[in-house]
């Protein structure tokens, strides 16, 4: 006999556990930060518990249940759908009066609807006390507390989906004022009358009455002559009157401490210092990841000399043709090894960023940006989608999802490719290491800087040109700040090392392949010399485009060709076209520097890095989330000129200053 | 008054909201409905505030705040 199947929808106020409760029980590795906005997908997991099979579905947080926002329409429709059975409502405990609104939303809707207190524990830190036999009796719903960083309560929610499925909400939760219930009544007869088969009829009436866009666009023609306003405010009016009340009878003891959030805001979101304190956690950030990074670094390197010399001597005793021996060494592990070597740097990053976000810093971020942002026709809900560029391109982009307005959204996206991921770094520290010795820090943190000011520049000058466009105003959830959480911190650092390393065994392993095929055949087979290569013909075609940028070596031709599948691939072909060693091999720069590559050709070579056309994996989802094919090959298109336009004033500019 | 000529530290009442529909109904779903309480916590020179509502803590940019009434509670009988 087949377990029977349950459909579960978690929904919820955005930020209050959802996904961690999600994980917690399909063992799934979800994202989950301390801001709101975090899951824009719905995502599906499996379990099993006792004889039945549950399919739960993590969806977006969402504060109401109108057609106003594109989240609340898209979870208002898959609640509707016939096939979901259960709807678990999630909501934080610690601000329960908000989050009892949605409640009243979705029990209104008619499907079978289960409370999952979460965050019970900062209300007992916060010495509230909520009365847990009373809460059910007044919203007619089962209610069961839950912890979804513990793992507690777990199985008692699902044994309650099991059984609730069956019972469904049986009775309405409150009345409205007289004069909206008659109105109704009356909706609901005309409404049976058409179709007696609609299964919540009551919840059309109330959304007919509140004037909502689609639902008044199907049945708005029935009900004629009785809706003769919106009553939408006198009924949001009254669901927090009845939560109100509600709070009165469940809440024992008012808290009595929450001072510790507002004391870290009186410094955070301080007016005149909270510009300067986030750029310097941002420096600590990158301070770290360039310090501790190399710190560790030395070992990773010793490792993997240890392993290609290992496998390169185990070629040899097996009398491997000399090109194989070749193409190991000094194509894959050349490119792979050398990029490889940066999994500390990249570490230490994604753990940084990690901590800010779990640590709710992240939309005091987009109010202390606020005035910053204003000036360019954005909100400062626009940083935090810049803030996760640092970290990697693609789900900055995505993220830029949770601002409403479609150029918004655009000129976020436009924003993002300037930015320094964290597949830039690997460049900017081969680089600096070897052409900048002690200066080498600064440069790398100047191309940051850098990154964010041609950003902004670029956004002010695209708003000015767009006169008359409306922004989005901020409107951002401040969440509790809380201790980051080990096991969050974890899921997120070990799913982007996981990234990177997968990117090195394919994207870069691959390109490294490549690399080494065309810098060592031409037409007449294997070559000695590599300029006589595909590679280089192919580079020495693009030389006289990139020499007024300090560029002019076919080598660094292809090495930026090759960038466009990732911008690691810039580093790893730069290993396998000079054969460097080592972060400090003096013998390269000589080397260069005959060729006419200085440290001046070295920053530009940084520069053009940091700001032509993104990797592939960006363009593609940048398509995506624009649904613009078109949109997306102009900014490409823009970037690519816009980074050989500033290189080239650069080397201009400084090879004047430096005779 | 206009939120915007409030002090930090201070609670008011909500009095009015003159936004454009979307906006409106959004704050309210959030509780920010007629007469409810408002702390203003926090303001910045280009005037978004930081406000707390029935226990959360929101941040608003200037155009949103420029459309919220509020009154004082001096006077007022204090209904908490």
């Amino acid at each position: 006999m087949s377990a029977e199947e349950l459909q579960v929808g978690f929904v919820g106020n955005p930020n209050c556990g959802k996904t961690t409760l999600f994980n917690a029980y399909t063992g799934a590795k979800l994202k989950v930060a301390n801001w709101p906005g975090v899951t824009v997908e719905k995502k599906e997991g499996a379990l099993k518990y006792h004889n039945h099979m549950y399919r739960l579905v993590d969806l977006p947080g969402i504060y109401s249940l109108t057609s106003y926002t594109m989240e609340e329409k898209l979870s208002r429709e898959y609640i509707l759908q016939d096939d979901v059975d259960v709807i678990v409502d999630v909501a934080d405990a610690s601000a329960l009066e908000r989050n009892l609104y949605l409640t009243l939303c979705l029990i209104e809707l008619g499907k079978p609807v289960i409370l999952a207190l979460n965050m019970m524990d900062i209300v007992k830190e916060r010495g509230m006390e909520l009365d847990l036999h009373r809460l059910p009796e007044v919203l007619g719903i089962p209610v069961v507390p839950v912890s979804a960083r513990k793992k507690t309560g777990l199985e008692v929610l699902m044994h309650a989906v099991a059984h609730h499925k069956v019972e469904g909400n049986d009775r309405q939760v409150f009345d409205y004022p007289d004069r909206i219930e008659e109105k109704i009544t009356q909706i609901r007869l005309r409404l049976k009358e058409k179709y007696p088969d609609m299964p919540n009829s009551r919840w059309y009436a109330i959304k007919l009455l509140e004037q909502d866009e689609e639902v008044t666009q199907k049945y708005g023609t029935l009900v004629k002559g009785i809706v003769d306003r919106s009553y939408e405010n006198d009924i949001i009016n009254e669901k927090y009157h009845f939560i109100e009340r509600v709070m009165a009878e469940v809440l024992v003891n008012k808290e009595k401490k929450e001072a510790f959030t507002d004391k870290i805001d009186n410094v955070l979101t301080h007016p005149v210092l909270g510009i300067p304190i986030f750029l310097g956690i941002m420096a600590v950030v990158f301070f770290l990841t360039f310090t501790v990074g190399d710190f560790l670094k030395g070992y990773v390197e010793m490792m993997i000399d240890y392993v290609s010399g290992y496998i390169i001597g185990g070629l040899e005793s097996l009398g491997a043709g000399a090109w194989v021996i070749s193409l190991m060494k000094d194509g894959v592990f050349a490119g792979v090894g050398g990029v490889l070597s940066f999994v500390p740097n990249i570490f230490i990053l994604f753990l940084s960023l990690g901590l800010l976000e779990d640590s709710g810093y992240m939309s005091r971020v987009a109010f202390v940006m606020d005035s910053v942002m204003d000036r360019l026709g954005l909100s400062g809900r626009a940083f935090i989608p810049m803030l996760l560029g640092f970290g990697c391109s693609v789900p900055a982009v995505m993220a830029s999802r949770a601002l409403e307005d479609e150029r918004d959204r655009k000129r976020t996206i436009m924003l993002i490719p300037f930015m320094s991921c964290s597949a830039k770094l690997p460049i900017y520290l081969v680089f600096s290491q070897l052409f900048f010795g002690k200066a080498a820090m600064l440069v790398a943190y100047s191309m940051y800087i850098l990154g964010l000011v041609l950003g902004i520049f670029v956004a002010f000058v695209h708003s000015k040109m767009l006169k008359g466009s409306v922004k989005q105003p901020l409107l951002i959830e401040l969440p509790e700040y809380k201790t980051p959480n080990k096991r969050t911190i974890a899921i997120y650092v070990w799913s982007k090392l996981k990234d990177f390393l997968s990117k090195a065994g394919t994207t870069i392993c691959a390109a490294s392949i490549v690399m080494w095929v065309l810098l060592n055949l031409n037409h007449t087979g294997l070559v000695s010399d590599m300029s006589q290569s595909f590679g280089a013909s192919f580079g020495k075609f693009l030389v006289p485009l990139l020499a007024p940028a300090g560029l002019g070596l076919w080598q660094i031709a292809v090495m930026l060709i090759s960038g466009l599948a990732a911008k690691e691939v810039v580093a790893s072909s730069f290993m396998v076209l000079f054969q460097v060693s080592s972060s400090s091999d003096a013998n390269i720069v000589h080397m260069l520097s005959g060729m006419g590559f200085t440290s001046l050709n070295a920053y530009c070579l940084l520069v053009f890095c940091l700001l032509y056309t993104p990797c592939l994996a960006t363009v593609m989802t940048i398509r995506k989330e624009t649904g613009s094919t078109r949109w997306t090959l102009g900014l490409v298109a823009f970037q690519m000129v816009f980074a050989w336009a500033v290189a080239v004033i650069i080397y201009q500019v400084g090879s004047f200053l430096i005779p | 008054m206009r939120l915007t000529e409030t002090n930090p530290g201070n609670q008011y009442l909500v009095e009015e909201i003159q936004l454009e529909l979307a906006t409106k109904r959004r704050l309210e779903s959030l509780g920010m409905t007629e007469g409810s309480k408002i702390n203003v916590m926090r303001k910045k020179r280009n005037g978004a505030v930081i406000i707390k509502i029935r226990g959360t803590r929101f941040a608003l940019g200037r155009e949103i705040v420029m459309g919220i009434k509020v009154r004082d509670r001096a006077g007022k009988r204090d209904l908490s």
